[in-house]
Parts: structure tokens; C-alpha cells; sequence
């Protein structure tokens, strides 16, 4: 299995992925900036070119990734897992926009999960993916509840270009622009029917504190409640829209004339914007500890 | 051997195996690799254990905790929005080589070694089994600073902290020591 850095290494330098998150990142103070490069990272972290010391912070971050219990390493498989599943459902909508004006092939059509419930299904395995990748990552950080929440919104801070890819990609755009509102009626009419049509859910489950399947709903549900509150401030605060989003995304993917729901297909079937910005956040983290500790 | 018993012998082989591999799927933990370096995590301290000792902020400042894991915790030392730097403090059990750089250390601060990392970094060891480290982030610190922000931390509480498993057998001996070197005090 190759390490958090490696991966890092291998991220595109510019593709779809990378033109998505760049428009959009137009929305967002601060904007972002593709590191691509694992030793460009390590520089800038420890502010010195000094190629004995890079290398050895890769030795040391290449040594922490590949142990298991630290965590790095099984935040990267939360990414992929969600990944996976976005990719699949993506494509499946993707060959029923198609397949829907071919008569013979629309029967696929009627398969495909395009239900708003199934949407908020696979936003809140997203949060969960999240929170569940912050506490691999960074462990409890702080000794008293006030830190933590002060550590998740430093982290959620730093991730900002990430959260409103989060919130535009998987909730604006398909569900609207009052989605998160929305949010919790349609995570109550889910069944776990909803949940087991998802494949991330099963990349997940092992993962997900509870046991059963309806233990895992309530712990959706109550983990994007948390979320919620930090979303709808963030969502506010840049006056995010679906419109909004859209018209960010134009300056670099080029002119869009389908609907909102589309473009939010076309984003799942195609970009791996959530991978590619959890690949460089969780290695930023490691490299920061690497650094600290050679 | 007869083909049917070759067969039999095959497929024992492979059941065997696979349910040697399922009865041993829970104790994947155990297995080696599972932690840095290999060292059981009980002769590490936990983070936990590191966050008191870190300096308290400056008026205006603002210290978030990061990170914290078995034997490493970190810390952001915040103005406003930007980062000045970053705080860790980690048990050198699991990086040895860490060790290594301190020897050829000439200067010290309160009785331990220091070491200048690049521009931006200091390391110091403290009771030859903890680092700590100040790294200046963004337009960064001159080294009067980071030194004196790694004088800020709690050193002697760190110096203090009791090493779980087999280091702790190996600080006995000196301690044991100390009367001999001073009897009759």
C-alpha cells in the first residue's frame, strides 16, 4: 500500500478535479493551492529548502503512515471508500440522463438513485466520513471539550475550500438552495433500504460506532446535526448558493447549461474533488508531525 | 496416493488455511506494525499527558491544540487568523534517530541540549527522552523568540512525567544513585 505521501505525489496537477475545485475556491477567502508536491509541503511546513532535512521528514512521515494505529493511513481509506461510492452513483444517474431518451435502455433509467433521500443519505456519510477522518487523523486533541471543538473548527478552517466543495457539490446543487435546511426531514424519512443501496455505506460500516443498521442512521443523523450548525454559519457567511456555485465553476470548466441537479451528477460521475482534497489535507497533518518529531 | 486422497488433502489445506486466517483476523492488532517503529504503545506516554505543559498564551494569542496521539501532541500558537507557529511536544522511543542530533549540540537552555533545525525550527531534549519543538510558520520567529517560547513550557514538569514499561526500569538505577553521589546530605 502506497504511503499518504506517495499518494500525494501522484495527485493530478491539473484535470477536472483540480479545475473544479479552483472555481469554486473563487467563492472562498484564501483561496487554494494545489500541492501537488510532498516535498514543496514538507518545505513550506518546516520553512527551510534543506534537502537532509526534507528527507528526513518523508523517512519519518513515510514511517508514521505505514503504521496502522496512527491512523493516517485508514483516513485515506475513509476518503476512498466515500469516493468509490460517489463515482458509482454518479455514473448510474450519468447513463440515465442518457439511457433515459434511448426506449430501449430506459428500464436503466428506473434503477438509478436519484431520490432527494438518497442524496442526503450520501451527504451525511460524507460528514461522518469526515469526522470519523479528523479523529484518525488528529486523535482527541486538547484536554477538555472546548479544545476539541476549538481543534474541529481550526481544522474545518484550514479545510474551508473542501467544506464548501462539500456543501455546493453534495448539497446545494442537488438538493437546492435550501438543502440544509431540508436536511434533517429528509434524513428522518430514511430507511435502511436508503442506506444499504449506498456502496460507501459498506466501505463505512465497520467504521461507524454503533452496531445495525439503524444504530449507524442515528449516528448519521446526529452527526450532520452537529455539522449543520457549523454549515449553515459557513453557508451564510459566503452567501453560498447553488447559482452561485455554478456560475463559480464557469469561469473554469467553461459555460453550463443544464440544470443544477445535472451539474451535480456530472461532478460525482467525473471529478474526485473529495479524495483529492483529503489526500492533501491529511498530509499536511502528518507532515506537521513528521516534522515535529525528527 | 490415490486421487481422491490428493484432492482431500488439497482442499483440507486450503480450509485450513482459510480458517486459520479467519481466527486470527481479530488479533490483526497485534500484529507487527500496527504501531511506529514497532514499540509497544505501552512504553510510550500519552499525549494526553503533554498538553498541561504547554505555555500559556500571551494576551491576544491563542494556543489550539491539533493534534494528539500516543507519545506526540501539537499545538498552533495563533494571532487572530495567523499562525505563528507550531508547538509539539513527542516521546523519542518511537524515533530513536532523533536522538542522534542532540549530541552535537553546543548550547543549552535550563541544563538540555538545543539544536537549530533549518531557519525555522528548534528541538530541544528534554531528560533525553522528550522533544520539544517550536517550528515558526508564515513570516516567522528570530531565534531569540522560539527559545524563549520552549523556555515558556512546563520543562520540569516534563522532565517530571513518569515513562511507562521498560524506560522507567532504566531511570530507577539513577535515581538510586543520587544518595550515593551526595551521602550523608
Amino acid at each position: 500500500m502506497s504511503t499518504v505521501l506517495e499518494r500525494l505525489d501522484r495527485l493530478p496537477r491539473r484535470n477536472l478535479t483540480v479545475l473544479a475545485i479552483k472555481g469554486l475556491s473563487t467563492l472562498v477567502p484564501g483561496g487554494w493551492h494545489n500541492i501537488t508536491s510532498a516535498d514543496e509541503l514538507i518545505a513550506d511546513v518546516m520553512g527551510s529548502n534543506d534537502p537532509e532535512l526534507i528527507s528526513q521528514v518523508r523517512a519519518r512521515a513515510d514511517e508514521l503512515s505505514k503504521a496502522r494505529h496512527e491512523g493516517y493511513g485508514r483516513a485515506l481509506s475513509l476518503y476512498d471508500a466515500v469516493n468509490r461510492s460517489q463515482k458509482a452513483a454518479g455514473g448510474l444517474r450519468v447513463l440515465a440522463n442518457i439511457g433515459g431518451a434511448l426506449p430501449l435502455v430506459k428500464r436503466v433509467a428506473n434503477l438509478t438513485p436519484t431520490s432527494d433521500t438518497l442524496q442526503a443519505v450520501d451527504l451525511s456519510l460524507k460528514v461522518a466520513a469526515e469526522m470519523l477522518a479528523f479523529t484518525q487523523v488528529n486523535g482527541l486533541p486538547g484536554d477538555s471539550f472546548g479544545d476539541f471543538a476549538a481543534a474541529l473548527n481550526e481544522y474545518a478552517g484550514e479545510a474551508r475550500v473542501r467544506m464548501a466543495a462539500l456543501i455546493c457539490f453534495d448539497a446545494l446543487l442537488p438538493l437546492g438552495d435550501q438543502a440544509l435546511e431540508r436536511l434533517d426531514t429528509l434524513l428522518g424519512k430514511a430507511g435502511k433500504g436508503d442506506l444499504r443501496q449506498l456502496p460507501a455505506y459498506a466501505g463505512m460500516a465497520s467504521m461507524l460506532p454503533g452496531r445495525g443498521d439503524d444504530a449507524h442512521l442515528s449516528f448519521l443523523r446526529r452527526g450532520v446535526d452537529q455539522w449543520l450548525g457549523w454549515a449553515g454559519g459557513f453557508t451564510g457567511q459566503l452567501a453560498l448558493s447553488g447559482q452561485k456555485a455554478v456560475r463559480a465553476l464557469e469561469t473554469t470548466l467553461g459555460p453550463w447549461q443544464g440544470g443544477f441537479d445535472q451539474m451535480a451528477t456530472f461532478l460525482d460521475a467525473f471529478t474526485d474533488t473529495y479524495q483529492h482534497t483529503g489526500v492533501q489535507a491529511v498530509a499536511r497533518r502528518l507532515v506537521e508531525r513528521a516534522a515535529a518529531e525528527i | 496416493m490415490s486421487r481422491t486422497l490428493r484432492w482431500g488433502l488439497g482442499l483440507l489445506l486450503i480450509g485450513s488455511l482459510a480458517i486459520g486466517a479467519f481466527v486470527l483476523l481479530p488479533f490483526r492488532s497485534w500484529l507487527p506494525g500496527g504501531t511506529v517503529a514497532d514499540v509497544p504503545n505501552s512504553q510510550v506516554v500519552n499525549g494526553t499527558a503533554f498538553n498541561r505543559l504547554f505555555p500559556e498564551p500571551d494576551t491576544g494569542e491563542q494556543l489550539v491544540f491539533t493534534q494528539e496521539k500516543r507519545g506526540f501532541s501539537e499545538a498552533r500558537l495563533k494571532r487572530g487568523d495567523r499562525v505563528k507557529a507550531l508547538l509539539a511536544i513527542s516521546d523519542v522511543t518511537t524515533a530513536p534517530a532523533a536522538r542522534s542530533k542532540f549530541k552535537a549540540s553546543k548550547s543549552q537552555l535550563q541544563g538540555w541540549p538545543l539544536v537549530e533545525q533549518g531557519a525555522q525550527a528548534t528541538a530541544l531534549l528534554v531528560a533525553d527522552r522528550f522533544q520539544v519543538k517550536v517550528i515558526a510558520q508564515g513570516e516567522g520567529l528570530d531565534v531569540e523568540q522560539r527559545h524563549a517560547l520552549i523556555g515558556a513550557f512546563d520543562l520540569q514538569g516534563l522532565a517530571a512525567l513518569q515513562p511507562g514499561g521498560a524506560p522507567r526500569a532504566a531511570l530507577e538505577p539513577s535515581h538510586r544513585d543520587l544518595p550515593i553521589l551526595e551521602p550523608a546530605a
